[in-house]
């Protein structure tokens, strides 16, 4: 999504994970990490 | 990082009709019965996680609060100031159109859109409840209704990641954004490619 939005025309694209996040359930979250699936805090601008 | 969003599909496609039915389902589910459990955290503890401001979800709407369902804190880095024109992307219950509708204060405007009319609905009924007032359209994020460089800030929680076009998403917003406009989301992110099984499995994208 990071390079979506660099793609797209927008500046200063930033990106952080959130911290804590994480699945109610053990199973998905099991899954989430073998996946690398996060979840992240993205801002950007249009020039 | 990649992440489904650089294979996005140019058109609609089959099964993208099935997968929005199941995420309409799920999230208004979400707003109907909020005392169930879910595979994800959502409502006060969900927000409380995210680091939302005790005094904000005291002060919003029970069950603006109950209903929500985002993955982040996009006001974290929002940075909003008064008169400030905002798109709530996907607005669901509406909880993130009220913090920002409280930040952007009178003389600002909170324009939300949802898939679901009924949570555009909902969504405004809170926001007046609050003491606000928000515009909800209903729409798809695809095709966001609103006219080009129309709004300074979009703020968006847990929902471009449930699109199949994620690069038309994102150009929508550079669209609907004024020159020099911010955006601050929080979404779902995946750095592996993930399997065929799972990419077209509809309850999955409801996760």
């Amino acid at each position: 999504m990071f390079t979506l939005f660099d793609h797209a025309g927008f500046t200063r694209v930033k990106s952080a994970v959130v911290p804590g996040f994480r699945f109610r359930k053990a199973s998905t979250q099991d899954s989430a990490e073998a996946f690398g699936v996060k979840a992240v805090m993205m801002t950007a601008q249009k020039p | 990082m990649t992440d489904l969003a650089a294979r996005d599909a140019a058109e609609p496609t089959p099964l993208e009709g099935v997968i929005k039915g199941e995420v309409l389902r799920m999230y208004q589910e979400v707003a109907d019965r909020p005392d169930q459990e879910f595979h994800f955290f959502h409502g006060r503890e969900a927000a409380e996680m995210f680091g939302y401001e005790r005094d904000w979800l005291d002060r919003a709407p029970g069950g603006a609060v109950a209903s929500f369902a985002g993955v982040g804190n996009p006001h974290l880095r929002s940075r909003l100031q008064a008169g400030e024109t905002v798109l709530d992307l996907g607005s669901g219950a509406g909880l993130d159109s009220i913090i920002a509708g409280w930040q952007v204060g009178p003389a600002g405007r909170v324009l939300g859109v949802d898939l679901n009319p009924h949570m555009c609905a909902k969504a405004e009924a809170h926001a007046a409840l609050a003491g606000g007032v928000m515009e909800c359209r209903s729409g798809a994020m695809e095709d966001v209704p609103l006219p080009d460089a129309s709004v300074d800030v979009v703020i968006s929680n847990g929902v471009i990641n449930l699109s199949f076009r994620k690069r038309r998403v994102i150009g929508e917003l550079y669209r609907v954004l004024k020159p020099g406009g911010r955006v601050s989301i929080a979404d779902i992110v995946s750095a592996k490619q993930l399997s065929h099984s799972i990419v077209n499995d509809p309850k999955l994208w409801a996760s």
